[in-house]
Protein backbone atom coordinates (compact mmCIF):
# COMPACT_ATOMS: atom_id res chain seq x y z
CA UNK A 1 0.00 0.00 0.00
CA UNK A 2 1.26 3.27 -1.00
CA UNK A 3 2.03 5.58 1.70
CA UNK A 4 -0.46 8.14 0.53
CA UNK A 5 -3.21 5.64 1.21
CA UNK A 6 -2.51 4.78 4.31
CA UNK A 7 -5.13 5.84 7.25
CA UNK A 8 -2.35 7.25 9.49
CA UNK A 9 -1.71 9.41 6.90
CA UNK A 10 -5.13 10.19 5.47
CA UNK A 11 -5.47 11.04 9.63
CA UNK A 12 -2.57 13.40 9.25
CA UNK A 13 -3.02 15.11 5.38
CA UNK A 14 -6.71 15.62 6.38
CA UNK A 15 -6.31 18.17 8.35
CA UNK A 16 -3.05 19.83 8.14
CA UNK A 17 -4.44 20.75 4.28
CA UNK A 18 -8.01 20.07 3.01
CA UNK A 19 -10.01 20.20 6.12
CA UNK A 20 -7.62 23.08 7.36
CA UNK A 21 -9.35 23.91 11.24
CA UNK A 22 -8.36 27.80 10.33
CA UNK A 23 -8.79 28.60 6.26
CA UNK A 24 -11.70 25.14 6.32
CA UNK A 25 -13.47 25.01 9.03
CA UNK A 26 -12.95 29.12 10.81
CA UNK A 27 -11.55 27.42 14.33
CA UNK A 28 -9.06 29.41 16.33
CA UNK A 29 -8.94 32.47 14.60
CA UNK A 30 -8.53 34.48 17.95
CA UNK A 31 -5.22 33.20 18.80
CA UNK A 32 -4.35 33.54 15.00
CA UNK A 33 -4.81 37.34 15.46
CA UNK A 34 -3.10 37.95 18.44
CA UNK A 35 0.01 36.06 18.57
CA UNK A 36 1.00 36.76 14.40
CA UNK A 37 2.27 40.31 14.99
CA UNK A 38 6.22 38.20 15.39
CA UNK A 39 7.01 34.76 13.85
CA UNK A 40 8.59 34.46 17.09
CA UNK A 41 5.46 33.95 18.96
CA UNK A 42 3.77 32.57 16.61
CA UNK A 43 6.94 30.14 15.91
CA UNK A 44 6.25 29.46 19.81
CA UNK A 45 2.63 29.70 19.60
CA UNK A 46 2.48 26.62 17.50
CA UNK A 47 5.17 24.34 19.14
CA UNK A 48 2.80 24.71 22.10
CA UNK A 49 -0.57 24.03 20.36
CA UNK A 50 1.06 20.87 18.68
CA UNK A 51 2.25 19.53 22.17
CA UNK A 52 -1.12 20.33 23.58
CA UNK A 53 -3.44 19.16 20.59
CA UNK A 54 -1.07 15.85 19.95
CA UNK A 55 -0.64 14.97 23.85
CA UNK A 56 -4.52 15.41 24.87
CA UNK A 57 -5.42 13.48 21.81
CA UNK A 58 -3.44 10.79 22.58
CA UNK A 59 -4.20 10.09 26.32
CA UNK A 60 -7.96 10.60 25.58
CA UNK A 61 -7.44 7.95 22.87
CA UNK A 62 -5.88 5.73 25.64
CA UNK A 63 -8.49 6.28 28.01
CA UNK A 64 -11.58 6.39 25.29
CA UNK A 65 -12.52 2.87 26.54
CA UNK A 66 -12.48 3.42 30.12
CA UNK A 67 -13.84 7.67 30.09
CA UNK A 68 -17.11 7.02 31.54
CA UNK A 69 -19.87 8.81 28.48
CA UNK A 70 -21.52 10.94 30.80
CA UNK A 71 -18.69 13.14 31.97
CA UNK A 72 -16.38 12.48 29.10
CA UNK A 73 -16.33 16.61 28.21
CA UNK A 74 -14.99 17.50 31.32
CA UNK A 75 -12.28 14.97 31.49
CA UNK A 76 -11.24 16.13 28.01
CA UNK A 77 -11.41 19.62 29.26
CA UNK A 78 -8.97 18.44 32.48
CA UNK A 79 -6.56 16.88 30.14
CA UNK A 80 -6.28 19.64 28.21
CA UNK A 81 -5.65 22.14 30.36
CA UNK A 82 -3.40 20.36 32.51
CA UNK A 83 -1.43 20.36 29.72
CA UNK A 84 -1.55 23.73 28.91
CA UNK A 85 -0.48 24.56 32.22
CA UNK A 86 2.44 22.32 31.71
CA UNK A 87 3.32 23.92 28.76
CA UNK A 88 3.12 27.81 30.75
CA UNK A 89 5.14 26.86 33.43
CA UNK A 90 7.93 25.37 31.41
CA UNK A 91 7.70 28.42 29.05
CA UNK A 92 8.11 30.90 31.96
CA UNK A 93 10.71 28.72 33.54
CA UNK A 94 12.80 28.39 30.54
CA UNK A 95 12.02 31.00 27.78
CA UNK A 96 10.74 33.63 30.01
CA UNK A 97 10.87 36.63 27.14
CA UNK A 98 8.74 34.59 25.12
CA UNK A 99 6.36 33.61 27.94
CA UNK A 100 6.00 37.50 28.50
CA UNK A 101 5.20 38.13 24.63
CA UNK A 102 2.48 35.58 24.75
CA UNK A 103 0.84 36.47 27.65
CA UNK A 104 -2.38 35.04 28.39
CA UNK A 105 -2.77 33.39 25.21
CA UNK A 106 -1.16 30.09 26.08
CA UNK A 107 -3.23 29.86 29.13
CA UNK A 108 -6.25 30.46 26.64
CA UNK A 109 -5.01 27.50 24.17
CA UNK A 110 -7.10 25.65 26.90
CA UNK A 111 -10.28 27.61 24.79
CA UNK A 112 -9.48 26.66 21.24
CA UNK A 113 -11.97 24.95 20.01
CA UNK A 114 -9.92 22.70 17.90
CA UNK A 115 -8.92 20.85 20.66
CA UNK A 116 -11.86 20.26 22.06
CA UNK A 117 -12.53 19.25 19.12
CA UNK A 118 -10.45 16.54 18.12
CA UNK A 119 -10.41 15.24 21.12
CA UNK A 120 -14.46 14.86 20.86
CA UNK A 121 -14.61 14.29 17.64
CA UNK A 122 -12.00 12.10 16.57
CA UNK A 123 -9.58 10.30 19.75
CA UNK A 124 -12.36 9.44 21.94
CA UNK A 125 -13.54 6.97 18.65
CA UNK A 126 -10.21 6.42 17.44
CA UNK A 127 -6.98 4.30 18.43
CA UNK A 128 -3.79 5.85 19.43
CA UNK A 129 -1.41 6.06 16.49
CA UNK A 130 -4.35 8.00 14.11
CA UNK A 131 -5.39 9.94 16.89
CA UNK A 132 -1.54 11.39 17.31
CA UNK A 133 -1.28 11.88 13.32
CA UNK A 134 -4.82 13.41 13.56
CA UNK A 135 -3.24 15.92 16.43
CA UNK A 136 -0.10 16.74 14.33
CA UNK A 137 -1.93 17.08 11.59
CA UNK A 138 -4.14 19.41 13.36
CA UNK A 139 -1.28 21.36 14.61
CA UNK A 140 0.36 21.66 11.69
CA UNK A 141 -2.44 23.07 9.91
CA UNK A 142 -2.72 25.70 12.73
CA UNK A 143 0.69 26.26 12.82
CA UNK A 144 1.10 26.79 8.99
CA UNK A 145 -1.47 29.11 9.18
CA UNK A 146 -0.19 31.29 11.82
CA UNK A 147 3.28 31.27 10.41
CA UNK A 148 1.68 32.19 7.04
CA UNK A 149 0.01 34.91 8.40
CA UNK A 150 3.09 36.18 10.61
CA UNK A 151 5.37 36.10 7.81
CA UNK A 152 3.53 38.41 5.98
CA UNK A 153 2.54 40.79 8.88
CA UNK A 154 6.08 40.95 10.23
CA UNK A 155 7.26 41.57 6.50
CA UNK A 156 5.14 44.19 5.88
CA UNK A 157 4.61 45.46 9.62
CA UNK A 158 7.90 45.71 10.86
CA UNK A 159 10.23 45.12 8.14
CA UNK A 160 11.85 42.35 9.78
CA UNK A 161 11.93 38.24 9.83
CA UNK A 162 12.19 36.56 13.15
CA UNK A 163 13.71 39.58 14.85
CA UNK A 164 16.27 40.02 11.73
CA UNK A 165 15.59 43.25 8.89
CA UNK A 166 15.53 42.31 5.70
CA UNK A 167 14.13 45.08 4.42
CA UNK A 168 17.71 47.29 3.03
CA UNK A 169 17.56 50.88 4.27
CA UNK A 170 18.03 51.96 0.73
CA UNK A 171 14.28 51.07 0.44
CA UNK A 172 13.28 53.25 3.25
CA UNK A 173 15.35 55.65 1.52
CA UNK A 174 13.71 55.62 -1.14
CA UNK A 175 10.41 56.73 0.70
CA UNK A 176 9.45 52.84 1.13
CA UNK A 177 7.40 52.70 4.82
CA UNK A 178 6.20 50.34 7.15
CA UNK A 179 2.55 49.02 7.11
CA UNK A 180 1.38 50.30 10.69
CA UNK A 181 -1.99 48.77 9.97
CA UNK A 182 -0.21 44.89 9.38
CA UNK A 183 0.18 45.45 13.11
CA UNK A 184 -3.53 45.46 14.06
CA UNK A 185 -5.76 42.72 14.54
CA UNK A 186 -7.79 43.57 11.49
CA UNK A 187 -4.64 43.18 8.97
CA UNK A 188 -4.47 39.69 10.55
CA UNK A 189 -8.35 38.83 9.73
CA UNK A 190 -7.80 40.24 5.97
CA UNK A 191 -4.65 37.67 5.51
CA UNK A 192 -6.78 34.79 7.24
CA UNK A 193 -9.57 35.49 4.76
CA UNK A 194 -7.52 35.69 1.72
CA UNK A 195 -5.74 32.59 2.60
CA UNK A 196 -9.20 30.95 3.15
CA UNK A 197 -10.51 32.16 -0.04
CA UNK A 198 -6.93 31.01 -2.06
CA UNK A 199 -6.89 27.48 -0.16
CA UNK A 200 -10.81 27.01 -1.35
CA UNK A 201 -9.81 28.08 -4.96
CA UNK A 202 -7.76 25.85 -5.14
CA UNK A 203 -8.85 22.81 -3.42
CA UNK A 204 -11.76 23.48 -5.43
CA UNK A 205 -14.11 23.03 -2.73
CA UNK A 206 -16.65 26.00 -1.39
CA UNK A 207 -19.60 26.26 0.71
CA UNK A 208 -22.43 25.17 -1.84
CA UNK A 209 -20.47 22.06 -1.71
CA UNK A 210 -20.99 20.91 1.33
CA UNK B 1 -21.08 -0.56 40.18
CA UNK B 2 -23.66 1.71 38.65
CA UNK B 3 -22.72 3.79 35.91
CA UNK B 4 -23.01 7.09 38.40
CA UNK B 5 -20.35 5.42 40.96
CA UNK B 6 -18.28 4.61 37.80
CA UNK B 7 -18.44 8.25 36.77
CA UNK B 8 -17.90 9.68 40.42
CA UNK B 9 -14.44 7.43 40.77
CA UNK B 10 -13.23 7.72 37.71
CA UNK B 11 -13.54 11.59 38.25
CA UNK B 12 -11.66 11.54 41.57
CA UNK B 13 -8.84 9.52 40.23
CA UNK B 14 -8.23 11.98 37.53
CA UNK B 15 -8.50 14.96 39.70
CA UNK B 16 -5.58 13.33 42.01
CA UNK B 17 -3.61 12.56 38.77
CA UNK B 18 -3.40 15.60 37.32
CA UNK B 19 -3.46 16.95 40.86
CA UNK B 20 -0.08 15.80 41.93
CA UNK B 21 1.30 16.51 38.42
CA UNK B 22 0.28 20.27 38.13
CA UNK B 23 2.07 20.11 41.63
CA UNK B 24 5.03 18.50 41.21
CA UNK B 25 5.92 20.27 37.95
CA UNK B 26 4.76 24.07 39.19
CA UNK B 27 7.30 23.20 42.66
CA UNK B 28 10.20 21.81 40.31
CA UNK B 29 9.88 25.01 38.10
CA UNK B 30 9.34 27.42 40.59
CA UNK B 31 12.84 28.23 41.51
CA UNK B 32 13.75 28.69 38.31
CA UNK B 33 10.50 31.24 37.17
CA UNK B 34 11.34 33.02 40.61
CA UNK B 35 15.26 34.08 39.36
CA UNK B 36 13.45 34.55 35.71
CA UNK B 37 11.79 37.38 36.89
CA UNK B 38 14.47 38.82 39.68
CA UNK B 39 16.27 38.94 36.91
CA UNK B 40 13.48 40.83 34.76
CA UNK B 41 13.15 42.60 37.61
CA UNK B 42 16.84 43.97 38.10
CA UNK B 43 16.59 44.42 33.99
CA UNK B 44 14.16 47.09 34.19
CA UNK B 45 16.11 48.82 37.37
CA UNK B 46 19.00 48.79 34.57
CA UNK B 47 16.72 49.85 31.72
CA UNK B 48 15.30 52.75 33.60
CA UNK B 49 18.36 54.29 34.26
CA UNK B 50 19.94 53.25 30.35
CA UNK B 51 22.51 50.96 31.81
CA UNK B 52 21.14 48.62 29.26
CA UNK B 53 19.81 49.19 25.78
CA UNK B 54 16.07 47.16 25.02
CA UNK B 55 17.50 46.38 21.46
CA UNK B 56 20.52 43.85 23.30
CA UNK B 57 19.94 40.11 24.68
CA UNK B 58 21.88 39.89 27.98
CA UNK B 59 22.61 36.60 29.86
CA UNK B 60 21.39 36.85 33.26
CA UNK B 61 24.92 36.89 34.99
CA UNK B 62 26.25 40.08 32.78
CA UNK B 63 22.48 41.61 34.11
CA UNK B 64 23.29 40.51 37.71
CA UNK B 65 26.63 41.70 37.71
CA UNK B 66 26.25 44.82 36.36
CA UNK B 67 23.13 45.52 38.66
CA UNK B 68 25.14 44.30 41.92
CA UNK B 69 27.96 47.18 40.50
CA UNK B 70 25.72 50.22 40.45
CA UNK B 71 22.45 49.97 41.78
CA UNK B 72 22.44 50.47 45.31
CA UNK B 73 18.90 49.73 47.66
CA UNK B 74 18.01 52.31 50.02
CA UNK B 75 15.13 53.74 51.77
CA UNK B 76 14.10 57.50 51.56
CA UNK B 77 12.34 58.72 55.08
CA UNK B 78 9.46 61.06 54.97
CA UNK B 79 12.08 64.38 55.05
CA UNK B 80 14.06 63.09 52.36
CA UNK B 81 17.02 61.41 54.27
CA UNK B 82 18.03 58.38 52.58
CA UNK B 83 18.62 55.71 54.89
CA UNK B 84 19.84 52.23 55.27
CA UNK B 85 17.29 49.16 55.70
CA UNK B 86 13.31 49.10 55.58
CA UNK B 87 12.16 50.88 58.68
CA UNK B 88 13.38 54.17 60.90
CA UNK B 89 11.66 54.77 64.42
CA UNK B 90 9.52 51.61 63.33
CA UNK B 91 7.85 54.16 60.39
CA UNK B 92 8.30 52.15 57.21
CA UNK B 93 10.41 53.85 54.52
CA UNK B 94 9.95 54.40 50.42
CA UNK B 95 12.26 51.65 48.78
CA UNK B 96 14.30 54.11 46.67
CA UNK B 97 17.07 52.26 44.07
CA UNK B 98 20.60 54.83 43.57
CA UNK B 99 22.23 54.21 40.72
CA UNK B 100 25.44 54.97 41.72
CA UNK B 101 29.08 55.81 39.45
CA UNK B 102 32.56 56.45 40.94
CA UNK B 103 31.13 57.22 44.41
CA UNK B 104 28.51 59.61 43.22
CA UNK B 105 24.80 59.55 42.56
CA UNK B 106 23.75 59.95 39.02
CA UNK B 107 20.24 58.91 39.48
CA UNK B 108 17.62 57.57 41.67
CA UNK B 109 14.83 54.91 41.04
CA UNK B 110 11.55 55.37 42.33
CA UNK B 111 9.14 51.98 41.99
CA UNK B 112 6.23 52.35 40.22
CA UNK B 113 2.93 50.75 41.32
CA UNK B 114 -0.60 52.18 40.14
CA UNK B 115 -3.68 50.76 39.40
CA UNK B 116 -4.68 50.16 35.78
CA UNK B 117 -7.69 49.63 33.93
CA UNK B 118 -7.90 45.62 34.90
CA UNK B 119 -5.14 45.44 37.07
CA UNK B 120 -1.61 46.86 39.02
CA UNK B 121 0.47 48.29 36.88
CA UNK B 122 4.22 48.41 37.96
CA UNK B 123 7.07 49.95 36.42
CA UNK B 124 9.92 52.03 37.68
CA UNK B 125 10.88 55.46 36.62
CA UNK B 126 14.79 56.64 36.93
CA UNK B 127 15.18 60.40 37.66
CA UNK B 128 19.01 62.50 36.97
CA UNK B 129 20.38 63.89 40.48
CA UNK B 130 18.95 67.15 39.33
CA UNK B 131 15.89 65.72 40.83
CA UNK B 132 13.68 67.06 38.05
CA UNK B 133 14.70 65.13 34.81
CA UNK B 134 13.12 61.93 33.96
CA UNK B 135 16.15 59.70 33.18
CA UNK B 136 13.64 56.86 31.65
CA UNK B 137 10.59 54.69 32.90
CA UNK B 138 9.48 51.38 32.36
CA UNK B 139 6.79 49.05 32.90
CA UNK B 140 7.37 45.59 34.04
CA UNK B 141 4.01 44.41 34.81
CA UNK B 142 0.66 45.23 33.64
CA UNK B 143 -2.94 43.63 32.85
CA UNK B 144 -3.91 46.54 30.24
CA UNK B 145 -6.36 45.16 26.84
CA UNK B 146 -3.30 43.94 24.02
CA UNK B 147 -3.04 46.11 21.52
CA UNK B 148 -5.04 49.07 23.04
CA UNK B 149 -3.83 50.14 26.69
CA UNK B 150 -1.20 47.42 26.56
CA UNK B 151 0.84 49.63 24.13
CA UNK B 152 2.27 50.98 27.31
CA UNK B 153 4.73 48.10 27.35
CA UNK B 154 6.64 49.14 23.66
CA UNK B 155 9.37 50.74 23.45
CA UNK B 156 8.55 54.34 21.76
CA UNK B 157 5.76 54.73 24.88
CA UNK B 158 8.26 54.22 27.41
CA UNK B 159 10.77 56.35 25.48
CA UNK B 160 8.81 58.95 25.82
CA UNK B 161 8.93 59.74 28.77
CA UNK B 162 13.10 60.29 28.77
CA UNK B 163 13.81 63.83 29.68
CA UNK B 164 10.24 65.25 30.95
CA UNK B 165 10.77 66.99 33.62
CA UNK B 166 8.06 66.66 36.80
CA UNK B 167 8.81 70.73 37.77
CA UNK B 168 7.56 73.66 35.77
CA UNK B 169 10.06 76.32 35.00
CA UNK B 170 9.12 78.04 38.95
CA UNK B 171 9.98 74.61 40.24
CA UNK B 172 6.75 73.46 41.32
CA UNK B 173 6.30 70.33 41.18
CA UNK B 174 3.76 68.87 38.61
CA UNK B 175 4.81 65.04 37.66
CA UNK B 176 4.62 63.94 34.02
CA UNK B 177 1.24 63.14 32.37
CA UNK B 178 0.06 61.12 29.46
CA UNK B 179 -1.21 63.43 26.87
CA UNK B 180 -4.73 62.68 24.96
CA UNK B 181 -2.87 62.31 21.84
CA UNK B 182 0.15 63.57 20.80
CA UNK B 183 1.74 66.20 22.71
CA UNK B 184 2.54 68.64 20.06
CA UNK B 185 -0.29 68.67 18.67
CA UNK B 186 -3.04 68.56 21.84
CA UNK B 187 -0.37 70.16 24.78
CA UNK B 188 0.38 74.10 24.45
CA UNK B 189 4.19 74.66 23.92
CA UNK B 190 4.80 75.69 27.79
CA UNK B 191 3.41 72.85 29.25
CA UNK B 192 4.88 70.20 26.86
CA UNK B 193 8.01 69.26 28.46
CA UNK B 194 5.94 67.92 31.63
CA UNK B 195 3.75 65.29 29.10
CA UNK B 196 4.66 62.30 27.00
CA UNK B 197 2.47 61.23 23.59
CA UNK B 198 -0.60 59.18 24.86
CA UNK B 199 -2.03 55.87 23.03
CA UNK B 200 -5.07 56.21 20.47
CA UNK B 201 -8.00 54.31 22.30
CA UNK B 202 -6.07 54.19 25.71
CA UNK B 203 -7.41 57.18 26.79
CA UNK B 204 -8.06 55.61 30.40
CA UNK B 205 -4.58 54.17 30.40
CA UNK B 206 -2.95 57.06 30.35
CA UNK B 207 -5.05 58.79 32.83
CA UNK B 208 -4.84 56.22 35.49
CA UNK B 209 -1.39 56.22 34.97
CA UNK B 210 -0.58 60.18 35.09
CA UNK B 211 -2.65 59.90 37.88
CA UNK B 212 -0.67 56.74 39.42
CA UNK B 213 2.58 58.47 38.48
CA UNK B 214 1.25 61.87 40.03
CA UNK B 215 0.98 60.38 43.43
CA UNK B 216 4.18 58.21 43.78
CA UNK B 217 6.53 61.09 42.47
CA UNK B 218 4.81 62.88 45.56
CA UNK B 219 5.75 60.99 47.79
CA UNK B 220 9.23 61.27 46.61
CA UNK B 221 8.40 64.61 46.49
CA UNK B 222 10.79 65.18 49.55
CA UNK B 223 13.54 63.97 48.69
CA UNK B 224 13.55 64.71 44.87
CA UNK B 225 14.08 68.61 46.47
CA UNK B 226 16.89 67.76 48.16
CA UNK B 227 18.34 66.11 44.78
CA UNK B 228 17.28 69.97 43.37
CA UNK B 229 19.09 71.91 45.92
CA UNK B 230 21.96 69.55 46.14
CA UNK B 231 21.35 68.76 49.90
CA UNK B 232 21.57 64.57 49.36
CA UNK B 233 23.37 62.89 52.27
CA UNK B 234 24.83 59.10 51.90
CA UNK B 235 23.81 56.93 54.86
CA UNK B 236 27.19 56.14 56.69
CA UNK B 237 28.65 53.37 55.54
Amino acid sequence: MKLTRTKSFKAFAEPAWTNNPINMQMLGICSALAVTIQLKTAFVMTLAMIFVITGSSLIISLMRKIIPGNIRIIVELGVIASLVILTDEFLRAYYYEISRLLSVFVGLIITNCIILGRTEGFAMSNPPHLAVMDGLGNGAGYGSVLLSVAFLRELFGSGSIFGYFVIPQSFYDAGYENMGFMLLAPAAFIIIGLMAWLQKYITGTGEEDR
Amino acid sequence: MSDMAKSIVFAVCMCIVLALLLTTAATALQPRQQQNMEINRKKNVLLAVDLVSRDQRYTAEEITALYNEKIVLFGATQTGAIVEGDRVNDEPVLPIYLYIENGTIQAYIVPIETKGVWGMISGYLAIENDGSTVRGFTITRHSETPGLGGEIERQWFQENFEGKRIIDRHGTFVSVRVARGEVERQVPEEDRPHYVDGISGATLTGKLLSDGLKQVLYRYEPISIRFRDNRIEMPAG
